[in-house]
Protein backbone atom coordinates (compact mmCIF):
# COMPACT_ATOMS: atom_id res chain seq x y z
CA UNK A 1 0.00 0.00 0.00
CA UNK A 2 1.52 3.23 -0.75
CA UNK A 3 -0.02 6.60 0.78
CA UNK A 4 1.06 10.21 -0.55
CA UNK A 5 2.04 11.81 2.46
CA UNK A 6 3.44 15.22 0.82
CA UNK A 7 3.97 16.84 4.27
CA UNK A 8 7.23 18.72 5.60
CA UNK A 9 9.36 16.92 7.60
CA UNK A 10 9.47 19.83 9.97
CA UNK A 11 6.19 20.39 10.13
CA UNK A 12 6.18 20.21 13.88
CA UNK A 13 8.40 22.72 14.08
CA UNK A 14 7.06 25.23 11.66
CA UNK A 15 3.54 24.37 13.69
CA UNK A 16 5.04 25.43 16.87
CA UNK A 17 6.84 28.21 15.79
CA UNK A 18 3.25 29.91 14.13
CA UNK A 19 2.28 29.13 17.77
CA UNK A 20 4.96 31.02 19.54
CA UNK A 21 4.35 33.41 16.83
CA UNK A 22 0.83 34.21 18.48
CA UNK A 23 2.10 34.30 21.25
CA UNK A 24 4.57 37.34 20.81
CA UNK A 25 2.33 39.00 18.41
CA UNK A 26 -0.51 39.38 21.39
CA UNK A 27 2.62 40.83 24.17
CA UNK A 28 3.27 43.10 20.69
CA UNK A 29 7.33 41.78 20.81
CA UNK A 30 9.63 42.55 18.27
CA UNK A 31 11.80 39.33 18.36
CA UNK A 32 15.44 39.03 16.14
CA UNK A 33 16.67 35.56 16.57
CA UNK A 34 20.09 36.28 16.48
CA UNK A 35 22.78 33.86 14.37
CA UNK A 36 26.42 33.73 14.49
CA UNK A 37 29.74 31.38 14.93
CA UNK A 38 31.13 30.90 18.77
CA UNK A 39 33.45 33.81 19.16
CA UNK A 40 31.69 36.24 16.53
CA UNK A 41 30.53 37.90 19.44
CA UNK A 42 26.82 37.67 19.73
CA UNK A 43 26.98 38.98 23.16
CA UNK A 44 28.73 41.64 23.18
CA UNK A 45 26.61 42.78 19.93
CA UNK A 46 23.39 42.60 22.23
CA UNK A 47 25.07 44.53 25.41
CA UNK A 48 25.77 47.30 23.08
CA UNK A 49 22.13 47.51 21.96
CA UNK A 50 21.01 46.90 25.64
CA UNK A 51 22.68 49.66 26.31
CA UNK A 52 21.30 52.07 23.64
CA UNK A 53 17.83 50.77 23.56
CA UNK A 54 17.16 50.09 27.76
CA UNK A 55 16.26 53.64 28.76
CA UNK A 56 13.41 53.76 26.36
CA UNK A 57 12.34 50.24 25.81
CA UNK A 58 11.71 46.79 27.52
CA UNK A 59 14.16 44.40 26.78
CA UNK A 60 14.31 40.70 27.09
CA UNK A 61 17.34 38.36 26.21
CA UNK A 62 16.81 34.38 25.59
CA UNK A 63 20.17 33.06 25.84
CA UNK A 64 20.46 29.56 23.55
CA UNK A 65 23.29 27.43 25.22
CA UNK A 66 24.14 24.03 24.71
CA UNK A 67 25.39 24.10 28.67
CA UNK A 68 25.60 26.84 31.53
CA UNK A 69 24.50 30.44 31.47
CA UNK A 70 27.57 32.58 31.35
CA UNK A 71 26.45 34.82 28.97
CA UNK A 72 22.96 35.86 30.71
CA UNK A 73 24.55 36.39 33.96
CA UNK A 74 27.05 38.84 31.79
CA UNK A 75 23.89 40.70 30.49
CA UNK A 76 21.93 40.31 33.70
CA UNK A 77 24.45 42.77 34.94
CA UNK A 78 23.19 45.42 31.96
CA UNK A 79 19.51 45.04 34.25
CA UNK A 80 17.48 43.46 31.58
CA UNK A 81 15.65 40.78 31.82
CA UNK A 82 17.34 37.41 30.70
CA UNK A 83 16.16 33.62 30.74
CA UNK A 84 18.20 30.78 29.28
CA UNK A 85 17.54 27.60 27.66
CA UNK A 86 20.00 24.60 27.64
CA UNK A 87 19.65 22.86 24.52
CA UNK A 88 22.12 20.19 26.70
CA UNK A 89 22.92 18.15 23.28
CA UNK A 90 21.25 20.25 20.24
CA UNK A 91 23.31 22.42 18.16
CA UNK A 92 20.42 24.95 17.57
CA UNK A 93 17.01 26.35 19.48
CA UNK A 94 13.79 25.32 18.35
CA UNK A 95 10.40 25.89 18.17
CA UNK A 96 9.84 23.45 21.11
CA UNK A 97 12.33 24.74 23.51
CA UNK A 98 11.82 28.00 22.66
CA UNK A 99 7.67 27.35 23.66
CA UNK A 100 8.95 25.67 26.98
CA UNK A 101 10.28 29.12 28.62
CA UNK A 102 7.28 31.12 26.97
CA UNK A 103 5.56 30.88 30.19
CA UNK A 104 8.09 32.62 31.75
CA UNK A 105 7.39 35.81 30.26
CA UNK A 106 4.90 37.44 32.39
CA UNK A 107 4.94 41.05 30.90
CA UNK A 108 5.05 42.44 27.34
CA UNK A 109 8.49 43.10 26.30
CA UNK A 110 9.17 45.85 22.82
CA UNK A 111 12.29 43.83 21.91
CA UNK A 112 13.01 40.31 22.57
CA UNK A 113 16.47 38.97 21.26
CA UNK A 114 17.28 35.35 21.34
CA UNK A 115 20.92 34.76 21.55
CA UNK A 116 21.05 30.95 19.22
CA UNK A 117 23.01 28.34 19.77
CA UNK A 118 26.82 29.38 18.50
CA UNK A 119 26.73 27.89 15.13
CA UNK A 120 25.96 29.11 11.38
CA UNK A 121 24.53 26.09 10.29
CA UNK A 122 21.77 24.34 12.47
CA UNK A 123 19.95 27.42 13.33
CA UNK A 124 19.31 28.76 9.92
CA UNK A 125 16.79 25.70 9.55
CA UNK A 126 14.37 25.98 12.38
CA UNK A 127 12.02 28.72 12.91
CA UNK A 128 11.29 29.44 16.35
CA UNK A 129 8.59 31.91 15.86
CA UNK A 130 11.06 35.30 15.15
CA UNK A 131 10.28 38.42 12.99
CA UNK A 132 13.33 37.42 11.57
CA UNK A 133 16.91 36.12 11.45
CA UNK A 134 19.90 38.35 12.68
CA UNK A 135 23.19 36.93 11.00
CA UNK A 136 26.34 38.25 13.03
CA UNK A 137 29.96 37.88 10.73
CA UNK A 138 32.72 38.76 12.82
CA UNK A 139 35.96 40.29 10.53
CA UNK A 140 38.66 37.10 11.96
CA UNK A 141 36.43 34.74 10.28
CA UNK A 142 37.21 35.64 6.85
CA UNK A 143 34.77 37.15 4.41
CA UNK A 144 34.19 33.60 2.87
CA UNK A 145 31.53 32.66 5.38
CA UNK A 146 28.83 33.42 2.80
CA UNK A 147 29.85 31.67 0.22
CA UNK A 148 30.16 28.42 2.68
CA UNK A 149 27.35 28.81 4.59
CA UNK A 150 24.80 30.33 2.18
CA UNK A 151 21.61 29.54 4.13
CA UNK A 152 22.02 31.95 6.85
CA UNK A 153 22.70 34.43 4.94
CA UNK A 154 20.15 33.84 2.83
CA UNK A 155 17.49 33.73 4.99
CA UNK A 156 18.62 36.85 7.41
CA UNK A 157 17.32 39.76 6.54
CA UNK A 158 19.51 41.64 8.67
CA UNK A 159 23.62 40.75 8.79
CA UNK A 160 25.94 42.44 11.29
CA UNK A 161 29.94 42.50 10.17
CA UNK A 162 31.25 42.50 13.90
CA UNK A 163 34.96 43.54 15.08
CA UNK A 164 36.00 46.07 12.62
CA UNK A 165 37.95 47.51 14.94
CA UNK A 166 39.93 44.17 13.84
CA UNK A 167 40.70 45.40 10.36
CA UNK A 168 43.94 46.68 10.32
CA UNK A 169 45.23 43.64 11.16
CA UNK A 170 43.48 41.29 9.03
CA UNK A 171 43.24 40.79 5.59
CA UNK A 172 39.42 41.04 5.68
CA UNK A 173 38.17 42.87 3.09
CA UNK A 174 34.67 44.92 4.07
CA UNK A 175 33.91 45.19 -0.05
CA UNK A 176 34.11 41.78 -0.82
CA UNK A 177 32.13 40.42 2.63
CA UNK A 178 29.40 42.77 1.03
CA UNK A 179 29.65 41.09 -2.00
CA UNK A 180 29.38 37.94 -0.57
CA UNK A 181 26.68 38.49 1.72
CA UNK A 182 24.48 40.40 -1.34
CA UNK A 183 25.33 37.62 -3.87
CA UNK A 184 23.02 35.24 -1.28
CA UNK A 185 20.73 37.83 -0.88
CA UNK A 186 20.63 40.72 -2.51
CA UNK A 187 18.04 42.35 -0.01
CA UNK A 188 20.24 42.43 2.91
CA UNK A 189 20.63 44.68 5.27
CA UNK A 190 24.33 45.28 6.59
CA UNK A 191 25.55 47.37 8.99
CA UNK A 192 29.22 47.30 10.37
CA UNK A 193 29.87 48.39 13.91
CA UNK A 194 32.65 47.40 16.79
CA UNK A 195 31.47 45.80 20.01
CA UNK A 196 34.63 46.86 21.53
CA UNK A 197 34.74 50.42 20.56
CA UNK A 198 30.85 51.09 19.73
CA UNK A 199 31.44 52.33 16.25
CA UNK A 200 28.48 51.91 13.68
CA UNK A 201 26.03 51.40 16.47
CA UNK A 202 23.97 54.45 16.34
CA UNK A 203 22.85 53.48 12.38
CA UNK A 204 21.91 50.11 13.82
CA UNK A 205 19.78 50.82 16.91
CA UNK A 206 17.98 53.56 14.61
CA UNK A 207 17.08 51.17 12.41
CA UNK A 208 15.83 48.70 15.23
CA UNK A 209 14.38 52.67 16.54
CA UNK A 210 12.31 52.65 13.77
CA UNK A 211 11.83 48.66 13.53
CA UNK A 212 9.87 49.45 16.92
CA UNK A 213 7.82 52.12 15.65
CA UNK A 214 6.40 50.06 13.31
CA UNK A 215 5.74 47.52 15.89
CA UNK A 216 3.97 50.19 18.29
CA UNK A 217 1.59 51.41 15.50
CA UNK B 1 24.56 17.39 13.93
CA UNK B 2 21.24 18.53 13.61
CA UNK B 3 20.27 15.59 11.56
CA UNK B 4 19.24 13.90 14.81
CA UNK B 5 16.57 16.19 15.66
CA UNK B 6 15.55 16.08 11.89
CA UNK B 7 16.00 12.16 11.50
CA UNK B 8 13.36 12.28 14.99
CA UNK B 9 10.87 14.32 13.18
CA UNK B 10 10.69 11.90 10.11
CA UNK B 11 10.19 9.20 12.09
CA UNK B 12 7.72 10.68 14.12
CA UNK B 13 6.05 11.68 10.99
CA UNK B 14 6.05 8.75 9.06
CA UNK B 15 4.71 6.47 12.10
CA UNK B 16 2.33 9.40 12.89
CA UNK B 17 0.66 8.86 9.01
CA UNK B 18 1.55 4.76 9.10
CA UNK B 19 -1.10 4.85 12.28
CA UNK B 20 -2.98 7.00 10.28
CA UNK B 21 -3.83 4.73 7.52
CA UNK B 22 -3.39 1.47 9.31
CA UNK B 23 0.36 0.51 8.05
CA UNK B 24 1.87 -1.33 10.49
CA UNK B 25 5.43 -2.37 8.75
CA UNK B 26 6.83 0.71 6.68
CA UNK B 27 9.01 -0.38 3.72
CA UNK B 28 9.70 2.56 1.95
CA UNK B 29 9.83 6.22 2.73
CA UNK B 30 10.34 8.62 -0.43
CA UNK B 31 11.91 11.77 0.65
CA UNK B 32 12.39 14.73 -0.89
CA UNK B 33 15.15 16.74 -0.48
CA UNK B 34 16.15 20.10 -2.20
CA UNK B 35 19.61 21.31 -2.67
CA UNK B 36 19.55 24.64 -0.71
CA UNK B 37 18.65 23.15 2.77
CA UNK B 38 21.28 22.45 5.61
CA UNK B 39 20.27 18.67 5.59
CA UNK B 40 22.67 15.69 4.87
CA UNK B 41 20.93 12.47 3.10
CA UNK B 42 24.28 10.48 4.55
CA UNK B 43 23.26 11.83 8.38
CA UNK B 44 20.23 11.05 8.14
CA UNK B 45 20.21 7.82 7.17
CA UNK B 46 23.11 7.46 9.52
CA UNK B 47 20.39 8.78 12.47
CA UNK B 48 17.58 7.08 11.13
CA UNK B 49 18.96 3.44 11.30
CA UNK B 50 19.21 4.06 14.69
CA UNK B 51 15.88 6.15 15.86
CA UNK B 52 13.87 3.38 13.46
CA UNK B 53 13.88 0.70 15.77
CA UNK B 54 11.37 -0.29 17.67
CA UNK B 55 8.98 1.21 15.71
CA UNK B 56 6.32 0.91 12.18
CA UNK B 57 9.78 2.28 10.78
CA UNK B 58 12.15 -0.56 11.76
CA UNK B 59 12.12 -1.96 8.19
CA UNK B 60 12.01 1.09 6.05
CA UNK B 61 14.38 2.29 3.71
CA UNK B 62 14.52 6.08 2.56
CA UNK B 63 14.80 7.06 -0.73
CA UNK B 64 15.91 10.57 -1.56
CA UNK B 65 15.17 12.92 -4.65
CA UNK B 66 17.11 15.53 -4.48
CA UNK B 67 15.66 18.46 -6.05
CA UNK B 68 17.98 21.18 -7.79
CA UNK B 69 18.00 24.98 -6.70
CA UNK B 70 15.85 26.50 -9.48
CA UNK B 71 15.23 30.30 -9.77
CA UNK B 72 13.45 32.63 -12.00
CA UNK B 73 14.42 36.38 -12.10
CA UNK B 74 11.86 38.58 -12.06
CA UNK B 75 13.25 41.21 -13.96
CA UNK B 76 13.81 39.34 -17.47
CA UNK B 77 11.60 36.13 -16.67
CA UNK B 78 15.32 34.42 -16.86
CA UNK B 79 14.69 30.56 -15.40
CA UNK B 80 17.22 27.83 -14.96
CA UNK B 81 18.74 25.51 -12.32
CA UNK B 82 21.91 26.76 -10.41
CA UNK B 83 24.66 24.74 -8.95
CA UNK B 84 25.55 27.28 -6.42
CA UNK B 85 23.38 29.60 -4.32
CA UNK B 86 23.69 33.02 -5.91
CA UNK B 87 21.16 34.81 -6.30
CA UNK B 88 22.33 37.61 -8.95
CA UNK B 89 20.75 36.70 -12.50
CA UNK B 90 23.10 35.35 -14.77
CA UNK B 91 21.01 37.30 -18.14
CA UNK B 92 20.72 40.53 -16.82
CA UNK B 93 22.83 40.85 -13.64
CA UNK B 94 19.61 42.25 -11.79
CA UNK B 95 18.75 40.62 -8.05
CA UNK B 96 15.01 40.21 -8.20
CA UNK B 97 15.61 36.28 -7.97
CA UNK B 98 12.76 33.95 -7.06
CA UNK B 99 13.66 30.40 -5.64
CA UNK B 100 11.62 28.29 -7.76
CA UNK B 101 12.89 25.05 -5.78
CA UNK B 102 15.77 23.96 -3.85
CA UNK B 103 14.34 24.38 -0.56
CA UNK B 104 12.00 21.22 -0.06
CA UNK B 105 12.25 19.15 2.47
CA UNK B 106 9.34 17.16 2.57
CA UNK B 107 7.98 13.21 3.26
CA UNK B 108 6.42 12.48 -0.23
CA UNK B 109 4.65 9.12 0.06
CA UNK B 110 5.61 5.81 2.40
CA UNK B 111 4.79 2.35 1.24
CA UNK B 112 4.16 -0.33 3.41
CA UNK B 113 1.83 -2.96 4.61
Amino acid sequence: MKINILKPVLVSNQQRAKENRKFFDKINSLVLNIIGSPGSGKTSVIAQIIKKLKSKYKILVIEGDIRGSIDSEQLSKLKVDTIQINTLTECHLDAFMTSQVLPKIEKPYDLILVENVGNLVCPAEFEIGEDYKVAILSTPEGEDKPIKYPLLFHLAKVVIINKTDLLPHLNFKIKKARKNILNKNPRAIIFEVSSRTGKGFGKLVDFLKSELQRKEK
Amino acid sequence: MHEYSVTKSLVDLCNQEAEKHKIEIIKLIKLRLGKFTGFSSDAINFYFDYLKKGTRCEKAKIEFFEIPIRIKCTDCNYQNSIEEPIFLCPNCGKTNIEILSGREFYVESIEGE
